[in-house]
């Protein structure tokens, strides 16, 4: 493909017309400063082919504040040997034609076929986005996106792969991936990712193990009927045989013949049992007669020990007389000796008790005494004391009256001198005759008077003198001294005091009296220290015993004439002679006991003996005893005879076994019972499993299961098929997969010749590897320790876009080979790189030139000079 | 003159597990027919006894419903059925013909032999000696006791019997019931209706195998048959009458496909079948896509007309040609795969067969459509 001419108008910062014509082929660099419209050109381009001229969405292409523009652009170019033009205007005026050597393309039509040609679709709603710009998209590089290469490759992959497809032919598959789809999509169907069973294989799987499930139980119940039946054979049989021959009966007679056996040995052992019977009666007869005899010798023997025994009886008495005598005599010395001592002891214990009492009679006595007096001056002194007491009570004056009498005297001293300060004092000195009254009172000689009240003084011969103390408080004074007088007086004589100064010698006497009477309570208490009361009764305790003693005495015989025997001796003798006394009774009692019974047994020997000699002679015993001993020979005879009889018995039961024959009866008639019993018993099984049996035989399981057979048959070749399905798309896919990734192989191989055969001007050495979508992957270069890989995306940001530019290049060289149009646009690419990069990129850039228009976009035209063509500048145009 | 039906093996119960459910229901059901049919054949005969062989049941527990329904079928003739119990249906302890009693289910005119004994028949003056299966598992010639067995004289006397005629039949019959080949003669039968055998047989002049009157396998042993017999007078010689009872016709075909006129006789065939056949067709050979659609379709009408088809194709290969795979359009690896599996050997060649199958399938669904790319 070749552009010839651009034109824009009223698009963006081009508001007026604006035309690059007469493009070059191969390498052309267009220079301009920024906002020069670089940018805007290549949009223009882009919008002419990948925008619908009917879109709603190029407001961008608007110049800016024109609300009216209708931005228009247009292109010739060549392509497969035709010219074309291209015109389209957006927004205002909305117009697309295309112009095909002589045929003309308007509207939908027009963008349709160049879709077509290009290799890229158009969006259906919306601005056109990236998926859409297939191989234009990769080939026509923006600003900035030279590093971006998976993802645009990617959109353009289908129109790759068609347009490499096609070029070559045989070996590609028309609609083959639509038939591997289909393949998988079919195979995704019956097994799940990972190759497991799913949906209806799954179900079918699930539905033929139930199946077959259902139809072991179903077989396993009627093996169990087939053998329930089968038992039921059995039982049925047995039971017919034993009915037919009943063991039982046989058992049963067998049993009767072993117990009328037994029957008679049982009659034997009742003969048997009488046979003994007898001969114990006559055994026993025998032995009391035998035994008569013998006590008949026995008792002839006895009679002759009783003889012996009478003779020992005897002497035993005699021995016991001789024996009793002397302790008797013995005793009856004791017992006087005993009187006496005892008489001996009470006279001496009289004297004692007697000088015991004296002793006594004279400390009560004595006690008595000393008792009284200490009670008399001890009642004496209390006496006292309360006499002293109660008169230093009656002396006590009250400390309140105290007081008061203090109180008053000292008042009235007071009134006394203020009286006689303010008193008139009168002191006369009388003449012998002259005799003067004052107030009546005769006084003479020489004295002093103290006037407190107005006095009358009545000299003889020549008459009355009134004076009238002076001054006012003189009466006042006098009053109150009298009134006081009174009251001390009052006072004087209700505690009977004469004066004042008795006052303190009735205290002291009080005091005197209190001390004294306390002096005396003291007395008392040495006197008498637990109380008068005790001492009384001390006194009378004394007394008492002097009485007692005193009577004692009194009862006392009269002393004897010789003197007694101390009192401990005449104990002791007393004591003495009382063992004595008694051990010779005790003595005397054995010996009169023994006596007693030596002449009891020798009275009882005799007796004995008597008897016993009276009975033996009587002669109806002699001639009993005779009879006696015929019997007993009769009664051993017959003994011998009963038991011969008695031993042929014996051995007729022991042949008979006997023991053995009970066992049979038992173990007969227990197997009677036993077999008896089984046949009920089996009875009673048969009865059950019929009623079993018939239970599960309305089941019809037989029918069932042949069912169920059936439909297990029928869901394993449903399985099988479904098996057979799966396998058979699995290996269909296998084998569709194999050969289109092989197809795949194929076309990227000469995409990787292309590559590196770019790449080889950049790392000699180094390789790019092509992924399976045909995208770049690691780049391998030469490093220190031999080949280094790099993935796309490690590498740095410059190196990236030249691996962009590199492999966009390789694209375009491989469509160029498949016949398909290659435009390739750089805008601003490769500013990342540094220079000796930048320089080897020309190269590559100068060496792809040579096959396909490359239109450079610049904004640094000082970097692409050396390209060998001319930079052509484009103008500010605002 | 006597006339007697003798039938056998009628296998009540039985499942047809190798057919289709549907197939299997009408397969099922066909047996009772047969039934019915030989009632019908029985009156319209004017015979004086029907003697059926054993295997009555094709198992113990089949359920009262069927029971019920087979005893039915014996309506339409009231005269006397003589049975025994065979193999399948041995008189056990507990059996379907103890099940068969509880459920009240026999009818008054059949006399079920249930332990050997002699059935009289006074008016027909028939004296039938039964040697019914009373075991699961016999070896002993139950017919033995035929020999010395006392019959009314005047009267004829006709053994029934079910198990295998030693040394004269191959050894994969069903019971190990041996009966002796001379027995008929022994017994001083005027004939011997035998069982256990489902095709119909002669053995001597006397002693004949019916056969089961509807076939139940494929095996051709000329079964789906009951047998007419008279007999003009006691010792006289008997004359046996295949009569068919078959509603279906069992046909078990291999047919091999290897030049092109084979598949024309093939197909020929296919077209001939009929309402009642029951098919069972195996095709081997090699076949290319063309003759494949071909035959798929002759087998879909033919399914369509017969009782059952069974159709095993996993012997024929299917062999697409270069005019089949271009005219699939089945360019580029697509036509490399086909020819892959074509070519497939060994255990992969089933997988390969089948994937072929289904990719062809694809692509000429594909160009039916008129898509291309």
């Amino acid at each position: 493909m070749r552009l010839h001419r651009i034109r824009v108008a009223e698009l963006r910062q081009f508001r007026d017309p604006f035309e690059l014509s007469d493009i070059e082929a191969g390498l052309s660099i267009f220079s301009g400063a920024n906002e020069a419209g670089k940018s805007t050109l290549v949009r223009a381009i882009r919008a002419a082919f990948f925008e619908r001229h009917r879109s709603t969405s190029v407001e961008d292409l608007r110049p800016y504040g024109n609300s009216a523009a209708s931005p228009l652009v247009e292109l010739d170019f060549e392509l497969a040997g035709e010219t074309y033009r291209l015109t389209k205007s957006f927004l205002q005026k909305k117009r697309c034609e295309l112009i095909v050597g002589t045929r003309r393309l308007e509207g939908i039509e027009a963008e349709d076929c160049m879709a077509e040609l290009l290799g890229f679709q158009f969006a259906l709603k919306g601005a056109s986005r990236a998926e859409h710009w297939g191989i234009p998209g990769l080939l026509w590089i923006e600003q900035g996106a030279a590093h971006v290469v998976h993802d645009v490759v990617k959109h353009a992959a289908d129109h790759l792969r068609r347009a490499l497809d096609e070029s070559l032919g045989e070996v590609a598959a028309s609609g083959g991936d639509e038939v591997v789809m289909q393949v998988r999509s079919l195979r995704e169907e019956l097994l799940t990712g990972t190759g497991k069973p799913r949906a209806a294989y799954l179900k079918a799987i699930e539905v033929a193990s139930t199946l077959e499930q259902k139809v072991a139980t179903l077989q396993q119940s009627v093996a169990s009927y087939r053998s329930q039946v089968d038992t039921l054979e059995t039982l049925r049989e047995a039971h017919a045989v034993d009915d037919k021959e009943q063991p039982w009966v046989a058992l049963r007679a067998r049993q009767e013949d072993a117990r009328q056996a037994l029957k008679a040995v049982a009659a034997l052992t009742s003969d048997r049992d009488r046979e003994r019977e007898k001969l114990r009666q006559v055994a026993g007869l025998r032995e009391l007669l035998a035994q008569r005899l013998s006590t008949h010798e026995e008792q002839q023997q006895s009679l002759a020990l009783r003889e012996a025994a009478l003779i020992e009886a005897n002497s035993a008495h005699e021995r016991a007389i001789s024996a009793e005598r002397p302790l008797g005599l013995n005793s009856s010395d004791a017992t006087e000796r005993l009187r006496v001592a005892r008489a001996t002891l009470a006279l001496a214990r009289q004297e004692h008790s007697r000088a015991t009492s004296i002793q006594q009679l004279g400390d009560a006595e004595s006690r008595v005494t000393e008792l009284t007096s200490l009670l008399q001056r001890a009642v004496s002194e209390s006496e006292r004391g309360m006499a002293l007491k109660r008169e230093a009570a009656q002396l006590r004056v009250e400390p309140a009256d105290l007081e008061a009498l203090r109180q008053q005297s000292g008042r009235l001293n007071e009134l006394r001198i203020r009286q006689s300060t303010v008193a008139t004092r009168l002191s006369f000195d009388l003449l012998p005759d002259a005799p003067v009254d004052f107030d009546g009172v005769r006084v003479d000689g020489q004295g002093e008077r103290l006037l407190i009240t107005p006095t009358t003084l009545s000299i003889h011969g020549v008459g009355q003198l009134h004076i009238a103390p002076g001054g006012s408080d003189l009466d006042e004074l006098a009053q109150e001294h009298a009134e006081l007088q009174d009251q001390h007086t009052a006072l004087l004589q209700r505690l009977g005091l004469a004066a004042m100064d008795d006052v303190a010698a009735r205290a002291l006497a009080h005091a005197r009296g209190l001390a004294e009477a306390s002096a005396a309570e003291k007395a008392v208490k040495v006197l008498a220290p637990k109380g008068l009361d005790v001492l009384r009764s001390e006194l009378d305790g004394a007394q008492a015993r002097q009485a007692d003693a005193t009577a004692a005495l009194a009862q006392l015989p009269a002393p004897p004439t010789e003197s007694a025997l101390p009192f401990s001796d005449a104990e002791r003798t007393h004591d003495n002679c009382r063992v004595a006394a008694e051990a010779a009774s005790v003595e005397l009692q054995a010996a009169q006991s023994a006596l007693a019974t030596a002449t009891s047994q020798r009275d009882a020997a005799r007796q004995e003996h008597d008897a016993l000699k009276a009975s033996l002679g009587d002669p109806r015993l002699q001639a009993e005893l005779a009879a006696k001993r015929l019997e007993l020979i009769e009664a051993v005879n017959r003994e011998a005879a009963i038991k011969s009889t008695l031993a042929d018995i014996e051995a007729g039961i022991n042949k008979a076994r006997p023991d053995i024959l009970e066992q049979d009866v038992e173990r007969l008639k227990r197997s009677a019972d036993a077999a008896e019993r089984d046949q009920h018993a089996r009875d009673r099984q048969i009865a059950q499993l019929e009623a079993a049996l018939v239970a599960v035989g309305a089941q019809g399981l037989e029918e069932e299961l042949a069912q169920r057979q059936s439909e297990v048959a029928q869901a394993q070749r449903r399985l099988a098929e479904l098996r057979r399905r799966t396998e058979a798309l699995d290996f269909l896919l296998q084998k569709l997969e194999l050969r289109r990734q092989a197809l795949t192989r194929r076309l990227q191989a000469p995409l990787q010749k292309h590559l590196d055969r770019y790449l080889q001007l950049l790392f000699p050495s180094g390789s790019l590897q092509v992924e399976e979508d045909l995208v770049p992957g690691a780049l391998t270069r030469p490093g220190l320790r031999g080949p280094e890989a790099s993935g796309f995306d490690t590498l740095s940001f410059g190196a990236r876009e030249q691996m962009g530019v590199i492999s966009r290049l390789a694209y375009a060289d491989l469509l160029k080979e498949a016949g398909r149009p290659t435009l390739i646009i750089l805008d601003d690419v490769l500013v990342y790189s540094d220079p000796s990069r930048l320089s080897q990129m020309k190269r590559v850039l100068f060496d792809a030139a040579q096959r396909h228009q490359v239109l450079l976009f610049t904004c640094h035209p000082e970097s692409w000079r050396d390209m060998g063509v001319p930079l052509r500048a484009l103008q500010s145009v605002c | 003159m006597t006339k007697i039906l003798h039938t056998a093996d009628w296998q009540i119960g039985r499942s047809y597990g190798s057919f289709d459910p549907d197939d299997a229901v009408a397969l099922a059901e066909a047996r009772f027919a047969a039934v019915e049919r030989l009632a019908t054949l029985a009156t319209g005969e004017g015979v004086d006894a029907v003697v059926v062989a054993g295997d009555v049941f094709d198992a113990q527990t089949v359920s009262a419903r069927s029971i019920r329904r087979l005893f039915n079928a014996l309506q339409s003739y009231t005269g006397p059925w003589v049975m025994i119990s065979g193999n399948h249906d041995a008189a056990l302890a507990e059996s379907v013909w103890s099940h068969a009693a509880r459920l009240g289910a026999l009818p008054a005119n059949v006399h079920l032999a249930l332990a050997p004994k002699v059935i009289e028949l006074p008016e027909q003056r028939i004296a039938l000696l039964c040697a019914p299966l009373t075991q699961r598992h016999t070896y002993g010639d139950l017919t033995e006791w035929f020999d010395s067995a006392e019959t009314p004289i005047g009267w004829l006397r006709v053994g029934i019997a079910h198990g295998a005629v030693q040394g004269l039949l191959p050894e994969d019959i069903d019971s190990a019931n041996p009966i002796a080949p001379d027995r008929a003669q022994r017994a001083r039968l005027d004939y011997l209706a035998l069982g256990d055998w489902h095709g119909t047989k002669r053995i001597d002049d006397r002693t004949w195998y019916s056969g089961t009157p509807e076939p139940d396998r494929f095996r051709s042993n000329d079964s789906g048959n009951a047998l007419l017999v008279q007999i003009d007078q006691p010792g006289g010689t008997p004359t046996a009458r295949p009569m068919r009872t078959a509603l279906h016709r069992w046909q078990q075909l291999t047919h091999g496909i290897d030049v092109a006129s084979d598949l024309d006789a093939l197909l020929d065939l296919l077209s001939k079948v009929e309402a009642n056949d029951v098919l069972d067709l195996t095709v081997t050979g090699q076949i290319d896509l063309v003759d494949n659609a071909r035959l798929e379709a002759a087998l879909g009408v033919a399914e369509g007309r017969v009782r059952c088809l069974r159709i095993d194709l996993s012997a024929l290969q299917l062999a697409p040609t270069a005019a089949d795979i271009a005219s699939l359009h089945a360019d580029g690896y697509l036509g490399e795969v086909i020819t892959e599996l074509r070519d497939a050997r060994d255990q992969d060649a089933r997988r390969a067969q089948d994937a072929l199958a289904i990719l062809t399938g694809m692509l000429s669904e594909r160009n039916a459509r008129g898509t291309t790319t």
